[in-house]
């Protein structure tokens, strides 16, 4: 029951990353979103391994709330994102509950739609911060994927996903620089 | 690992004056230390995480172009390669272990660069920061590390849609490469267009699955990063100056380019077609008819290399003598790689 909330979390905060163009609204998505794959890791065996990603994915999340006091929820022409979340949503858990078989359906779930709603994000995004957030719920999300059909697959992609999750928030990624003068070519 | 260290330091000692060497070397080696992480990882997860990282800090790089624009090839090919290992593992019907492979062959094609995912190029653009390293740095030990771990997770009966995904990717890059550097406008896009060609034939050879087809894949890659990616490093003040030329230095290097005897691409071809021929002659008249196409897209490629003077024309030279050795007796390259 515990693996199911822990799923349904994950979605949320994925969600609400979808949702959120402001920094505190895609900091809280992104908090839930690791409260989630954090108690999935601890359900899988991995005390470590959530430690990781719950550190990382808080740090990343205070950096994103700490630089900005917007929430930008559902802004005006949000109902297509609105309609991504609710549809990947049903085919994950189709996919993960009816079409596959075995333990460990919640995990299939929360890493399906994560990578899904991230993956869909990044590529329809032009802000950083915004990609920059997705890019850390992604890291999340490829850090749990492991768990899927493994039984034991150890710390070691948690801990790197909460290091990139941590990490990414702090890459200075500017805008566009324009023509740059002086340096067209060579290396 | 050792072609792309070698590489970079023949680019580094040959580099002209106006192009930072510190600045090359830092990136240099950075990369190069992802791609030992990526070959010494010990699973296909771990190997997307640092995948993750790279391409971060890539897309980081001053240039012209977003920040969020340039992330997006890379961050789509590893949601593709992800969702297809998740599909491989997951218990269910034998049509998730197909749709599996379709996601990693669409991934690794995304992640390199080629057709149907072609990564944005700026001819203007930095090399380092352009998609040149990801198609012929990054690329070439990202798919031998993906395509010989791959096989542990993917079941034996998607095997072989795996293996006819890649030979058509393949032989769609072959000929939209093999036009495309020849018939584009651009000098610096037909160099990028010809990467694309080179791995058309190594997604065939792969693709093969056999002895034959994996060798000449081998031996195409290492050309892509010994020879051709040094090669077109070198043609970029050319490009700039608009200088082209027609001496047999440039006849020599569009040779090469062209996979010629001797040098390293002729071994290659006669390995991608003894194997096709013996998987499914057809393929082999395909592959032979592609083949075709390098030869004007590279006496193209060799004049815009210029007229190449002191240190670069002793890194041509260096190049070609390295081409020549592995065409003429590749065996050794073979052996190490097990085949």
């Amino acid at each position: 029951m515990i693996e199911i909330a822990a799923a349904f979390l994950t979605w949320l905060g994925a969600a609400l990353v979808v949702l959120a163009d402001g920094r505190r609204g895609l900091a809280l998505g992104l908090a839930l979103l690791t409260a989630g794959f954090g108690v999935l890791a601890l359900a899988g065996g991995q005390p470590a391994g959530a430690a990781a990603v719950a550190a990382g994915g808080l740090i990343a999340s205070a950096r994103c709330w700490r630089s900005g006091n917007t929430w930008g929820l559902m802004p005006a022409g949000s109902t297509a994102r609105l309609v991504l979340c609710v549809a990947s949503a049903l085919l994950a858990l189709w996919v993960a509950a009816a079409v596959t078989t075995g333990p460990g359906a919640p995990l299939r779930f929360a890493v399906l739609v994560v990578i899904g709603l991230m993956g869909a994000r990044i590529l329809a995004s032009r802000e950083n911060n915004v990609v920059l957030t997705s890019v850390a719920c992604f890291g999340l999300a490829l850090a749990a994927a492991p768990g899927i059909g493994t039984p034991s697959p150890g710390s070691a992609p948690d801990i790197l996903g909460g290091l990139i999750a941590a990490g990414v928030m702090f890459v200075p990624a500017g805008p566009a620089q324009g023509a740059i003068k002086g340096r067209a070519g060579g290396g | 690992m050792l072609a792309a260290a070698g590489t970079l330091i023949l680019v580094l000692v040959t580099a002209p004056p106006r192009v930072g060497r510190a600045t090359l070397l830092i990136r240099g080696t950075a990369t190069l230390a992802a791609m030992t992480a990526i070959a010494l990882a010990p699973s296909l997860d771990l190997v997307l995480l640092i995948l993750l990282v790279l391409a971060v800090l890539h897309a980081g790089l001053d240039t012209r172009r977003d920040f969020a624009l340039r992330l997006r090839a890379p961050v789509l090919a590893i949601a593709l390669l992800a969702l297809g290992l998740a599909l491989e593992r997951m218990q269910g019907p034998p049509v998730l272990e197909r749709f599996g492979a379709v996601g990693i062959v669409a991934g690794l094609v995304a992640a390199v660069g080629l057709l149907p995912y072609i990564h944005e190029f700026d001819p203007e653009e930095p090399v380092v920061a352009s998609p040149i390293p990801w198609i012929a740095f990054v690329g070439p030990l990202l798919a031998a590390t993906v395509l010989a771990r791959v096989t542990h997770v993917l079941p034996p009966e998607a095997g072989g849609a795996f293996g006819a995904m890649l030979i058509g990717l393949g032989l769609v890059n072959v000929l939209w490469g093999g036009i495309a550097s020849w018939r584009t406008q651009n000098e610096a896009v037909a160099w990028r267009y010809s990467f694309m060609a080179d791995w058309g034939l190594a997604l065939c050879g792969f693709g093969m699955a056999i002895a034959d087809g994996r060798a000449a894949a081998l031996i195409l890659l290492l050309s892509v990063v010994i020879g051709r990616l040094p090669l077109y490093m070198w043609s970029r003040q050319a490009l700039r100056e608009k200088a082209p030329a027609e001496r047999p230095i440039n006849l020599l290097v569009a040779a090469a380019l062209a996979g010629s005897a001797p040098f390293a691409g002729f071994a290659a071809r006669v390995l991608i077609l003894r194997g096709a021929t013996s998987l499914y002659w057809p393929l082999a008249l395909v592959l032979a008819a592609g083949m075709l196409l390098w030869l004007p897209g590279s006496l193209r490629l060799g004049r815009s290399m210029g007229m190449p003077r002191g240190r670069q024309a002793v890194g041509v030279g260096i190049v070609l003598a390295v081409s020549v050795i592995l065409g003429l007796y590749p065996q050794p390259l073979l052996s190490l790689a097990g085949l």
